[in-house]
């Protein structure tokens, strides 16, 4: 009797589940009614004008942040430029799609149509190279890469390359002044992700912020400024190995900090000022990317410097399609008419709700010296370790800058 | 409840294990199913307990011809099984045990049940503790628990499967009392069993199997030949055999001193001479069991010195053991004996010398094992898996891996669970080896063996050793009452003369 | 009932078990409102539609061949060799540190690769052996000990790969500086894949085949694995054949590890170990441990794998589904395994 039953209901399953099968092409016309404005029809139809762009995106498309803004930005490409169509592959990283590299993927994108291929990380490098040189006819644009920089270290001509970064350090020039402008026990918290050149410099230009808002718009001794790094050893937590964030955070908060200006990819330290502001604590705390961090914890949020890539990828894209393309290394600063301008504006910042408005008026002063031509990276400046790296009045060249091989003195924390 | 086979018949692939069995069983009565191991007594009984379906024929309970599905429709009928191991969850008390199985009610009253349990097992003068842990059961205790279990679960008809294996003379005797009232009370009590004595004893007519056939049924009083010859159709006379001791000294004992908890057993001098035969008798848990395992070097002694063929081996490993001579032979065959999962020409290729090549030479170890099979008359072909052996075929298998040119073999139980014919066989085999010079020690529960096999006899009593016993000098009322832990007075003065004499 | 029934009656319920995996992927499918068969038929397309596609099926199919073999050893003797993930990670750490030594060096790139090989298998054996004499001396179950060891493992790679072994100036998720060409093991044309890999893996099928099926150790490590206590008593020694299963697959995972690094990545990379591991168990337990369907599930498994790359980027959908679907296979294949027994058993 058993076995019968068992017999039947097996059965009945697989018969339904082919049926199931079978039937869903002729039943349904599939309409996407409840999914969020997408733009593009998802069967690939070749039309004879269309440019097909594609993307390889290291994290997920909606993670709020690095990933997030550059699948904005293509979306930002089709609406200003008709006859254009985005296909982009997520999680791009050997963690999530095992055996597979950003090479193999983008030739993928490519079977799909893609004429152009985004690659959105620096950890692509070695692929984005190997995939630019395998072929000639795709043109390539490698956000945060330096290998068509003819004068930097890593050059590799590549005529279908372009190379594209914003001028982050000028947000985060921004973010220093803001945490100076507001930190009461004059100490700034930097949670660090890993140690590299990148990383370096954003902090030191961090730094060279606050360090001038502190003296220059609030008058204290530059010796009483305290501006710590900590670095966590990547962009996220990932438990055992690297610090916990979490933790970094506290520690920062139990002695005495009381601004966190982020670097890392999560939203740790927003949480952590909140908590803490809600105990009584006045924590704030600087996130990190995207647009829209802030939301996060607005109350906590000072601001944020962020990535806008949309109008380098129109200019670029606006390019191969006319055959006016170029290889080009790009650093690109903000827009200094309007640093928030998504039309214009590689970087900018965004300040949020916990900015105070009397703040508000002497970060927009410095908003304004920096656009007048305000340049901090100029000597005396010395290294960490108290060799000089700038004499009196020199000023340091993109080289130099982008390179970074060393944190400035004044600063606490490890450089390497 | 009166119960009729009609026409039953069993396949398992090419095994026709019940032909066209017909019979019926009245209530009230204890009826026994008689047969030696794979005579298809435990195929009938499934059949009647719904573990599995004929391929043709009928039960007929008290007129109605019924088709039983599982074991909880014959339940549902009133037919429950005892079977060899009972089917119990250990980490359970009795009382959850109990009532396990019982359908609805979810909201227990313990407390009622309890008074319940206790009223019915008073009838069978069984005295369980109903909060105790079933794991801390005997065998016995645990069938106990199982039959009041079945009982209030409305059983009529009780059907035991090799009841007798596996418990102690007492609790023999209090099942057999409990089965006794049972077919007073009406209910119907079938009986299975390959033991001669213990239907004997209790069973008002018995209905003999031999391969899968009904070949009579007898009424009490009963014609021990006439049984003998229906189970093997052939008359079997049981002669003690001759001693082949000889007078070389094969392993030692010296001072041995072994902590087993709660066991622990002092001072055992003791030498093996080539040939001879040991048997180590006691209650179960006496210490017999940690003192064989003591000489297979699988329990390390605090103290003293086992001696194999002149090398002192104490505290060496059971391999090292395995390579001096020294063969063990577990009660639980499959669980320490065998491997559960491999055939019997993988088992011979696992224990030949063979073994340091690199391939195995598959058409060697098929000839191999059937010439083995041949030899020791197992019933089962080179690539059957061994737990699919009857019992005393995995024994003869088990016995056949040992290596022929052993000093002593140690066994526990050698024939528990065995039929006759098995068990005769075995011994048979055993003997061989004893004229090639091999020594026995063993383990039986059943005296009569003990007495009839052994040149000396070992008796065990909580952990106290007595001096070796001659078998010859030795009755089974005087062995019997030694085991239960009388005359021991007797014996430890012997122990001190014995001590005497061998300190002087 | 006859074998060859009882054969056909199993296979019956494997396809079974993979309807059912189909159908439930459909079922999930149609609830978020995507077409099964677009589906199934840009699975299919995206693992055999070029010859590029191909390739890059078998360059995942080596390491999931090469891990299974070894796993099948170690749950041949009854133990679950979770540490497998770690085993391989210490092989491509080691086979790396050989090649970096060497780098620089006259000495010839072959002799480094195949040096760097043999290193990388005996460092999954040391995990491995690690493991197991945690096991067998310290009575830490080996799930236990091997997902410690695991987690130390990936703690290293990442810690070699940003600290002592990170890119001049630039510690990367992309990890270490990749080799010069002549230290990678050479390509098919300008496939990804290597006709040297795929001659190991084959190898590896051929000795892990016959080792299990053939030989007395592959036999004395069944006898372990079905009843340690019996395989004592009859004479083997138990302890050290657990520690010689756990030393033979970590071999294997050890040359899993040195061909992501020689073969497929040039270079030492945080996730080496690619979740390979875990796969070659899930692929282990869904074949019943028999070496003959090695070959087959693997090459279904690294087309899913590589087929479903299509389905985020033609259908937007979630980048998870093909583990979905990858699980819900081991699941109702296993489950249609215990209504087999449940069904066959009771005749």
């Amino acid at each position: 009797m058993k076995k019968k039953l068992v017999f039947w209901v097996l059965t009945v399953l697989m018969v339904s589940a082919l049926i199931l099968t079978a039937c869903q092409p002729s039943a349904e016309p599939a309409p996407p009614a409840e999914e969020p404005a997408q733009v593009e029809e998802p069967e690939p139809v070749e039309e004879p004008e269309e440019f097909v762009f594609g993307m390889l995106l290291v994290g997920p498309y909606n993670d709020r942040g690095w990933s997030q803004a550059h699948h904005e930005a293509g979306e930002y490409v089709m609406e200003n430029l008709p006859g254009t169509r985005m296909i982009y592959l997520d999680v791009v990283n050997t963690a999530d799609r095992p055996g597979t590299t950003a090479a193999q993927l983008a030739e993928e994108l490519v079977q799909q149509g893609a004429q152009l291929v985004v690659f959105n990380s620096d950890d692509m490098k070695d692929d984005a190279v190997e995939f630019t040189r395998n072929n000639p006819d795709v043109y390539v644009i490698h956000a945060s890469g330096d290998s068509v920089w003819a004068e930097g270290e890593n050059y590799v001509p590549l005529p279908n390359m372009v190379n594209v970064m914003g001028e982050m350090e000028y947000g985060k020039m921004i973010a220093g002044c803001d945490a100076a402008l507001h930190t009461q026990t004059g100490s700034i918290g930097y949670l660090g992700p890993l140690i590299n050149e990148e990383t370096r410099r954003l902090v030191a230009s961090s730094y060279l912020g606050a360090q001038y808002c502190w003296e220059n718009y609030l008058g204290n001794d530059p010796a009483d400024l305290n501006f710590r790094v900590t670095w966590i050893g990547f962009w996220f937590n990932i438990p055992g190995f690297t610090e916990d964030p979490t933790q970094v955070a506290n520690e920062f908060i139990n002695t005495g900090v009381d601004v966190i200006i982020s670097g890392i990819d999560t939203t740790e330290a927003l949480v952590e000022a909140r908590k803490a502001t809600g105990e009584g604590n006045q924590v704030y705390a600087i996130p990190y990317d995207y647009v829209g961090a802030c939301d996060e914890a607005p109350e906590v949020c000072l601001g944020v410097p962020w990535y806008n890539w949309g109008p380098a990828y129109l200019r670029h894209i606006t390019s191969a399609m006319n055959g006016t393309w170029e290889s080009v290394f790009e650093w690109l600063p903000p827009d200094w008419g309007d640093i928030n301008n998504h039309d214009t504006t590689a970087i900018g910042y965004v300040s949020g709700p916990g900015m105070s408005p009397d703040n508000e008026a002497l970060l927009q002063q410095f908003i304004d010296e920096l656009a007048g031509g305000l340049n901090l990276w100029v000597g005396p400046l010395n290294f960490q370790d108290g060799t000089t790296f700038l004499a009196e009045g020199q000023e340091a060249t993109d080289h130099e800058i982008w390179y970074l091989p060393q944190l400035l003195e004044g600063i606490e924390g490890r450089s390497e | 409840m009166k119960i009729g086979f009609n026409q039953i018949n069993k396949h398992f692939g090419e095994v026709h294990a019940n032909v066209d069995i017909n019979f019926n069983i009245q209530s009230g009565m204890i009826y026994g199913i008689l047969g030696e191991n794979g005579a298809g007594k435990s195929t009938l009984m499934k059949i009647l307990s719904g573990f599995i379906q004929p391929d043709s024929g009928e039960i007929v309970l008290d007129g109605r011809v019924v088709e039983i599905e599982s074991p909880a429709d014959a339940i549902k009928f009133g037919i429950g099984m005892l079977h060899q191991d009972p089917l119990d969850f250990p980490p359970m008390q009795v009382i959850d045990n109990f009532i396990a199985g019982q359908e609805g009610g979810l909201l227990l009253k313990h407390k009622g049940i309890i008074r319940e349990f206790k009223a019915l097992q008073e009838q069978f003068g069984f005295t369980l503790d109903p909060e105790a842990y079933v794991d801390t059961l005997t065998v016995g205790e645990r069938q106990q628990l199982e039959i009041l279990r079945l009982l209030w679960l409305g059983a009529r008809v009780l059907i035991l499967d090799e009841p007798t294996t596996g418990i102690s003379v007492q609790q023999k005797e209090k099942l057999f009392a409990a089965l006794r009232v049972l077919a007073q009370q009406e209910k119907t009590v079938v009986f299975v069993s390959h033991k001669l004595e213990d239907v004997e004893v209790l069973c008002d007519k018995v209905a003999v199997l031999r391969n899968g056939c009904l070949v009579g049924e007898v009424e009490s009083p009963f014609d021990t030949d006439q049984l003998v010859e229906l189970m093997f159709g052939k008359l079997i006379i049981l002669k003690d055999p001759e001693s082949v001791s000889g007078d070389e000294i094969v392993f030692e004992l010296q001072n041995l001193y072994i902590e087993q908890y709660p066991i622990t057993i002092e001072n055992v001098n003791f030498r093996l001479h080539a040939g001879e035969v040991i048997g180590l008798a006691g209650m179960e848990g006496s210490g017999q069991d940690v003192l064989l395992r003591a000489c297979a070097g699988l329990q390390r002694p605090v103290s003293g010195r086992v001696i194999v063929n002149g090398e002192d081996l104490t505290g060496k490993n059971y391999h090292e053991f395995i390579r001096k001579g020294v063969g063990f032979l577990p009660a639980s065959r499959l669980e320490e004996g065998l491997v559960p999962g491999l055939t019997l020409a993988e088992h011979f290729t696992v224990t030949s010398d063979e073994k340091q090549k690199l391939f195995i030479d598959k058409t060697y170890f098929r000839s191999l094992s059937e010439q083995m099979i041949d030899e020791y008359r197992i019933i089962g072909r080179p690539d059957t898996p061994v737990e699919s052996l009857s019992g005393g075929n995995q024994q003869r298998a088990a016995l056949s891996l040992l290596k022929d040119s052993l000093s002593i073999i140690l066994l526990e139980h050698p024939t528990r669970g065995l039929d006759m014919e098995s068990s005769i066989y075995m011994w048979d085999k055993l003997r061989e080896r004893c004229k090639r010079g091999t020594s026995i020690f063993f383990i039986s529960a059943d005296l009569d063996e003990v007495l009839r096999y052994s040149d000396r006899i070992l008796v065990f009593f909580s952990g106290r050793v007595s001096k070796p016993q001659d078998s010859a000098a030795i009755d089974l009322d005087q062995l019997g009452l030694m085991i239960g832990g009388k005359g021991w007075e007797q014996e430890i003065a012997n122990e001190e003369t014995y001590e005497a004499i061998s300190n002087a | 009932m006859k074998p060859s029934r009882t054969r056909n009656i199993s296979i019956l319920f494997q396809l079974g078990g993979l309807v059912l995996a189909f159908g439930f992927v459909s079922l999930i499918l149609l609830l978020i409102d995507a077409d099964p068969i677009q589906a199934f038929s840009l699975l299919w397309e995206g693992a055999v539609g070029n010859t590029t596609r191909i390739a890059s099926v078998f360059v995942v199919w080596v390491p999931i061949v090469l891990v299974t073999c070894g796993v099948l050893v170690t749950f041949t003797a009854g133990l679950w060799n979770i540490g497998i993930e770690g085993q391989i990670t210490i092989g491509a750490i080691f086979t790396t540190g050989v090649i970096r030594m060497f780098l620089d060096t006259p000495v010839n790139p072959v002799l480094v690769i195949i040096l760097s090989m043999l290193a990388g298998m005996l460092g999954g054996a040391l995990w491995a052996v690690l493991a197991g004499v945690l096991k067998v001396f310290s009575g830490v179950n080996e799930i236990f000990g091997g997902l410690g060891l695991n987690f130390i493992a990936t703690a290293l790679n990442i810690g070699l790969i940003f600290g002592a072994w990170s890119r001049p100036g630039v510690a990367s998720m992309s990890g270490t500086e990749p080799f010069p060409e002549v230290y990678w093991l050479p390509t098919f044309q300008n496939f990804r894949f290597s006709w040297y890999s795929i001659l190991l893996s084959v190898i590896g099928l051929v000795v892990i085949y016959f080792l299990l099926q053939g030989t007395h150790f592959g036999l004395r490590l069944k006898a372990v694995g079905k009843s340690i206590k019996s395989a004592f008593r009859l004479g083997i020694t138990t302890w050290q054949h657990m520690l010689l299963a756990f030393l033979v697959c970590g071999v294997f995972a050890g040359l899993a590890g040195a061909l992501q690094v020689v073969a497929v990545y040039h270079r030492l990379i945080p996730s080496i170990s690619s979740g390979y591991g875990f796969m070659g168990l899930m692929i282990g337990m869904l074949i019943n441990y028999q070496a003959i369907w090695v070959a087959p599930i693997a090459l279904f498994f690294a087309a899913l794998n590589i087929g479903g790359i299509q389905l985020p980027i033609v259908m937007k959908l979630d980048s998870a589904l093909t583990g979905v679907l990858q699980g819900s296979l081991v699941l109702f294949v296993l489950l249609m395994q215990g209504v087999k027994q449940r069904v066959l058993g009771k005749q």
